[in-house]
């Protein structure tokens, strides 16, 4: 239960980092709070030649609040959030996430930026983040991109980085006065991964309503108008369509009954969340 | 070798460790603090968990040389706090540990459960200390001796402080230290170092009673006619070619086939070495490929079954495969279950085997001059650089918590 003998570099900036993994004749392993990797490190399932340690990064570090968004960088803590040190812009639906995350523990140190890389479909940022319309900022040689968090995971622990890149981070919009969230996901033991998670905001002064189904074992599924889901009535949880819900489902490639029940459920508890918040 | 520089229970040390030295490790073989136990060392039990810059984190998947400058206190630390105090005294009174392995992490985590929270109920106390496993007396005493405490505590008018006094955003017990530079050399590990040596079987027929640990069927369709389809399958190192990661060592004789396969799945990556058997039946258009391969690196080994069945499809021109995917693995690489995630890979694996299938099968249609479309061009992502089919399932474990 000892990880192979790598080098290991901490480097101070960006920049730093990515002179570090544009060497791909060595195995790079970008390495944040490590508390996926480090597990799969132990168990020698990851075998590098070098482990970048990305915390000593001041900009990794850091939150910033503007008019409507909050950026953080990819080293903030679910318990940073969790806590409040970071700023949460979305009726504390960032916040009470962050608390339900594996255990304290684990979220001092764990990252939102290696979470949401690590791709895992269970993990939680990666659902409520698409609910909420986040984006992920990615920096490489090639300069800067930005893209929605649904489309950066590109299956099971599959992040969409370009040779050479890496997510710095994370810009999460602000919800007006109105908004209202629910998430909900389907776990046998607390702070294990999910087998079903429902995410929803309903923001109408934004005109924004998105569902997310997620842990699909592959790439979230992202209802971007969730309005059809609610049937006629203005009341989100009044004519929640269960029949339109399986049908996402199961386009968006879930074949078993089953799992299309779990996570039809765990999205209608989100969005009777949302309607009693 | 790095010297590491932490301050360990309030005084200040140094001592020589590797990269790949975790805390736990650190404080209890350079430092003999073996209050801090090392359980499953992935993360899981709890058992390892440590102050690091105040606030608990699990110290057997947090590196030595990732805390450089932090200030760590294990259990023996703990002495004269007066929390843990306390809860001591609740934890004898109320038997809240019978072997003891687990009860250092569950001091720690209950501090933090005293420390922050106003006012818990068994439940809250519960969830909060589920990262924390006991596996010989049982939760109920553990829980009531840390109610105590909190209800005494309140009771005497201390307030909770919900944020455990961190201040600092980031991981725990990193931004502590400079920079750590250049690399040295490369490590002389056996990253790369793959000698074709691995023992092959010369038969790898099943036996009659081997039954897989885990079968799942995928169909897939070509536009190409059923003959055409089936005499591809026929030529074992065309279909090698298509799919990514495997090569072949020679030619098939008398449908025997010595080769590898990479496995890559995210960070995680294997390189299977072995042989198959390949029988195939003219009349019903079916085959079945048996075989075994060992990747050395884990020491995991696997056998498998694949059949498959070429017929029409409802579209004429067009040819159906079904296959039946039968595996199991043993070795490192089996201690970890993860049902389904192998759906997802095998989807995109055997959309991109379809995809040269195409590629190559058009480009003998044609009777194009040169050679065929290279195998493995396959952009998405370095996610499948090469997979294959079944190994996945128990490859990527459920095991490791969360980041």
């Amino acid at each position: 239960m000892k990880p192979v003998n790598f080098d290991y570099v901490r480097p101070r900036d960006v920049e730093g980092a990515l002179r570090f993994i544009a060497n791909d004749e060595r195995a790079v392993k970008i390495m944040a709070g490590g508390q996926s990797l480090g597990p799969m490190l132990n168990m020698r399932l990851v075998q590098p030649d070098l482990i970048v340690d990305i915390t000593g990064i001041e900009e990794l570090r850091q939150v910033e609040e503007k008019n409507d968004t909050v950026v953080f960088g990819a080293c903030i803590t679910h318990a940073d959030i969790e806590d409040g040190r970071a700023p949460d812009v979305t009726r504390g639906a960032l916040r009470t996430v962050a608390r339900g995350i594996a255990y304290r523990a684990v979220r001092n140190r764990g990252t939102i930026g290696g979470s949401i890389t690590h791709a895992d479909p269970s993990a939680d940022w990666i659902s409520i983040l698409a609910a909420l319309g986040a984006t992920v900022t990615l920096r490489g040689p090639e300069g800067s991109r930005s893209i929605p968090i649904e489309n950066y995971i590109m299956g099971a622990l599959e992040a969409d980085l370009r040779p050479g890149e890496m997510l710095v981070s994370v810009t999460v919009p602000r919800l007006s006065a109105a908004a209202r969230w629910g998430y909900y996901k389907s776990c046998r033991k607390t702070g294990e991964f999910a087998h079903a998670i429902g995410a929803f905001l309903i923001d109408p002064e934004r005109d924004v309503c998105r569902a997310v189904f997620g842990a699909t074992e592959s790439r979230p599924i992202v209802v971007a108008d969730a309005r059809r889901l609610l049937g006629d009535s203005s009341a989100p949880s009044a004519g929640f369509d269960s029949r339109l819900a399986d049908e996402l489902v199961e386009a968006g490639g879930m074949a078993d009954p089953i799992d299309r029940q779990i996570h039809v459920a765990a999205l209608r508890r989100a969005v009777e969340q949302a309607g009693a918040a | 070798m790095n010297t590491i520089n932490l301050t360990i229970n309030g005084r200040a040390t140094s001592a020589p460790c590797e990269p790949r030295t975790h805390l736990a490790d650190f404080i209890r073989e350079t430092h003999d603090l073996t209050g801090t136990h090392i359980g499953c060392e992935h993360g899981v039990c709890g058992a390892c968990t440590v102050l690091i810059d105040g606030v608990p984190a699990r110290s057997c998947i947090t590196f030595a040389a990732a805390c450089e400058g932090a200030s760590v206190t294990t259990v023996e630390g703990l002495d004269e706090d007066e929390i843990t105090a306390e809860l001591r005294v609740a934890f004898s009174r109320e038997h809240a540990l019978q072997c003891g392995y687990c009860t250092p992490g569950m001091l720690v985590s209950a501090r933090d459960v005293v420390l922050r929270m106003e006012a818990p109920t068994e439940q809250d106390i519960r969830v909060a200390m589920s990262g924390n496993l006991c596996r010989c007396t049982g939760y109920v005493g553990i829980v009531k001796a840390v109610q105590a405490v909190v209800a005494d505590r309140r009771a005497r008018g201390i307030q909770p402080i919900p944020d455990g006094g961190r201040t600092r955003l980031g991981p725990a017990g990193s931004g502590n230290a400079a920079e750590r530079g250049a690399a040295p050399a490369p490590a002389t590990t056996m990253n790369g170092a793959i000698s074709a040596s691995a023992a092959r079987p010369a038969s790898v027929a099943q036996a009659e009673n081997w039954k897989p640990q885990t079968t799942f069927e995928q169909s897939f369709t070509v536009a190409h006619p059923v003959d055409v389809v089936w005499g591809f399958f026929g030529r074992v190192e065309e279909v090698a070619a298509c799919l990514p990661g495997a090569s072949l060592n020679g030619p098939a004789r008398d449908g025997h086939v010595e080769g590898q396969i990479k496995v890559k799945v995210g960070p995680i990556s294997a390189e299977f070495h072995g042989a198959a058997d390949i029988t195939r039946d003219e009349a019903t258009r079916t085959g079945v490929i048996d075989g075994v391969g060992k990747d050395r690196r884990s020491n995991s080994t696997t056998r498998g079954q694949i059949r498959y069945a070429v017929r029409q499809a409802e579209t004429p021109g067009e040819t159906r495969v079904d296959l039946t995917v039968g595996f199991t693995l043993s070795g490192m690489l089996a201690q970890f279950s993860r049902s389904g995630l192998v759906q997802d890979v095998a989807n995109r694996l055997i959309a991109v085997f379809v995809q040269n299938l195409e590629a190559r099968l058009a480009h003998q249609m044609r009777g194009d001059a040169g050679p065929p479309p290279a195998a493995g061009e396959f952009d998405a992502g370095s996610f499948l650089s090469s997979v294959f089919l079944g190994q996945l399932k128990r490859l990527v474990g459920r095991f490791f918590r969360r980041n």
